[in-house]
């Protein structure tokens, strides 16, 4: 089932191994490069570059990887055309009058602009990926607690997981049940089970909350929520590795900063 | 009596706005001992092994743990609940942290106990449910019978004195269910009293030292085994069906058969009883009995196991105890019994092949008294071989 795919990916990565502190370092970090980034090449470079960690040493297999790295594209090329169109620029390569007020044209700014854009979607969705596939929400947890998030929000957090999972598990057997019946036929008999199946995951959420409160009363739940398990140590050579990293690409984000697409060709 | 541990005087309870639930019982349990719950759907079960620590309150009597009435403020119900401890029917209902580690450390985190002790108690619960390596698995990822494992590491980390399962073979393949009752005798050889709910008779009928028959919030039968399930009138009240031992026993006994002692509860008594009424007849000459090795596998070196049991002519391996059979998957063995594992080597040995017992610590000496035992009851001479290194 989907929903659990992601997550168990997670949990048997190549990279399980390495603390959690250096994944999210190289992956927030190169976020925050992309999106400080004035030019194309670095995002592009970034993006290559966790694609390969992700694909060589986390051993995500590739056709899944693109599956997913779809999703966004999809969203990000559409967007990037309308960018495209309807940013102004000095001169039109391409015009198109497609009705008495609307006229859409292709500048060289604007191809700049959705080349730029693009490119820090893709870094961006790379670095995403990056962390979502090789970092579990279990390591996270501790991540949190080091960093000083209030207890109860982690505890929170902790449920929502765990239960996240049963629910979503619940509701699959209602939409299977309701299907072998013909559910979701026609429009509205699909709005009617819709309501249905809302209906039965609200009654199912009640149950559980209260069937969780026996369940931890019977544990002698006093206020304390279960302790965080060690998480990987973190390797000084690896950590080093990624700083090198992060602060070359600062470098080549200086030093490419000017560097369009557009004004080289013409 | 004063090794009474826990004790019900005349309890009554009804949920809100229904019929009693549970309709004046009284009964009592003693240190060490193995009940068994049993009855239909809707009997009154699992609102009776909830009123044990406390999570339900009788209308009216009153229940004893260690011959003091059961007090219901706060702190007597943390006590409770400590000594007490309940393993839910539903496995997903008890398992509440995003890990397996973080579950079973839970109890242990709410007591209060310090972070060293919770990861000491933490992983030696879980190498005794079988389930060492799993501390960063998520629990959505695990089979049912790893979750009820998971379940019950989190109840023993607690360390209780009582262990209630609320049916604790449901929704397990039956090699899951031989498992689980084998885990429920392991424990019980560390000392702990164990009640369990079930309808499944043919598991209660050979494991149960008492039997508690329920029916509509009443206690129709309260015996050990071989009585209370022999009870024609009230199993069919009971909505329950005879074990298929007990029903060949009567049935064998109503042609003639020679009544003993105590009713057959396993293949190995059924097979002493039909040979003791034919009076040695399927007896096979002493001279070809097999012998039974028995292993510790704590003390046995890496990789002698292979090598021993071609060596050996071992015909059948029997693993008792989870550590057994970790080892035997370690060693890229199957285990040919799991549950039952004493009776069925002595059945094999009865026909003349050498089987290999591998267990732990306690079980070791508790398997050679069974075996000797055996012998001098049958005037049998299986031998014992123990090894204690592998050659």
């Amino acid at each position: 089932m989907f929903y659990e795919l992601l997550e168990n990916i997670a949990q048997n990565n190549g990279m399980r191994d390495v603390s959690p502190y250096t994944k999210l370092l190289l992956g927030l970090g190169c976020i925050l490069i992309v999106i400080t980034s004035p030019g194309y090449i670095v995002p592009l470079f970034l993006a290559v570059i966790l694609s390969c960690c992700i694909l060589i040493c986390a051993r995500i297999p590739y056709r899944l990887y693109l599956s997913l790295l779809c999703i966004p594209l999809g969203f990000a090329i559409t967007s990037v055309i309308v960018i495209i169109l309807i940013t102004g620029g000095d001169y039109a390569i391409f015009q198109y009058q497609l009705t008495d007020w609307l006229i859409l044209s292709i500048t060289p700014e604007s191809l700049n602009q959705g080349i730029l854009v693009f490119s820090r979607i893709l870094g961006g969705m790379c670095a995403l990926f990056f962390i979502s596939l090789t970092t579990p929400m279990t390591d996270l947890f501790s991540v949190m607690k080091r960093f000083y998030i209030p207890d109860i929000l982690i505890d929170l957090a902790m449920l929502i997981y765990r239960f996240i999972f049963i629910f979503m598990e619940k509701a699959h057997l209602i939409y299977n049940a309701q299907v072998m019946r013909l559910g979701y036929g026609s429009y509205t008999e699909a709005l009617h089970s819709f309501g249905h199946l809302a209906g039965a995951i609200f009654i199912a959420s009640w149950n559980t909350g209260e069937d969780l409160i026996k369940a931890m009363d019977c544990r002698c739940y006093c206020g304390r929520f279960a302790m965080l398990s060690k998480e990987s140590p973190i390797r000084t050579g690896s950590l080093i590795l990624v700083l090198i990293f992060l602060m070359l690409s600062i470098v080549l984000e200086i030093i490419t900063a000017d560097y369009t697409l557009i004004h080289e060709i013409l | 009596m004063t090794n009474i541990i826990l004790e019900a005087r005349d309890i009554t309870y009804s949920y809100p706005y229904g019929p009693p639930a549970i309709n004046g019982i009284s009964f009592h349990i003693r240190k060490g001992e193995k009940i068994a719950l049993v009855g239909p759907n809707g009997a009154g079960k699992s609102t009776l092994l909830l009123m044990f620590n406390g999570m339900i309150k009788p209308d009216s009597g009153m229940l004893l743990y260690d011959n003091r009435p059961m007090q219901y403020d706060r702190s007597s119900l943390r006590e409770m609940r400590r000594k007490i401890g309940f393993v839910f029917q539903n496995p997903d209902n008890q398992i509440i942290a995003p890990t397996v580690f973080q579950d079973v450390a839970f109890g242990p985190v709410n007591l209060g106990m310090e972070p060293d002790d919770i990861r000491t108690v933490v992983s030696e619960s879980l190498i005794s449910v079988g389930l060492e390596g799993f501390e960063r698995r998520p629990p959505h990822q695990l089979s049912g019978g790893e979750k009820k494992r998971v379940a019950m590491a989190g109840i023993l980390a607690m360390n209780p004195e009582i262990l209630v399962f609320d049916e604790p073979t449901s929704a397990l393949d039956p090699q899951g269910s031989e498992d689980m009752m084998e885990l429920l005798e392991e424990i019980h050889n560390q000392g702990k009293t164990i009640i369990i709910s079930t309808h499944d008779v043919e598991l209660a009928y050979p494991w149960a030292d008492r039997v508690i028959l329920l029916e509509n919030g009443y206690i129709l039968n309260e015996d050990i085994p071989e009585r209370a399930f022999a009870n024609k009138d009230l199993i069919r009240k009971a909505h329950l069906s005879i074990p298929i031992f007990l029903e060949l026993y009567l049935e064998l006994v109503k042609r003639g058969m020679k009544e003993c002692e105590r009713p057959p509860r396993s293949v190995l008594d059924m097979i002493q009883v039909i040979e003791s009424d034919r009076h040695g007849q399927m007896q096979m000459p002493c001279t070809l009995c097999g012998a039974i090795y028995i292993t510790d596998c704590d003390t046995l070196k890496p990789r002698a196991l292979q090598r021993f049991v071609t060596a050996h002519h071992i015909t059948a391996i029997g693993a008792m105890g989870s550590r057994a059979k970790t080892r035997l998957k370690e060693e890229l063995l199957y285990p040919d019994y799991t549950y039952a594992v004493i009776d069925r080597c002595i059945l094999q040995a009865m026909n003349g092949k050498d089987a290999l017992l591998l267990t732990t610590g306690g079980m070791l000496i508790r398997a050679q008294e069974r075996i000797d035992e055996f012998n001098q009851e049958n005037a049998r001479h299986i031998k014992i071989i123990t090894v204690i290194e592998s050659e």
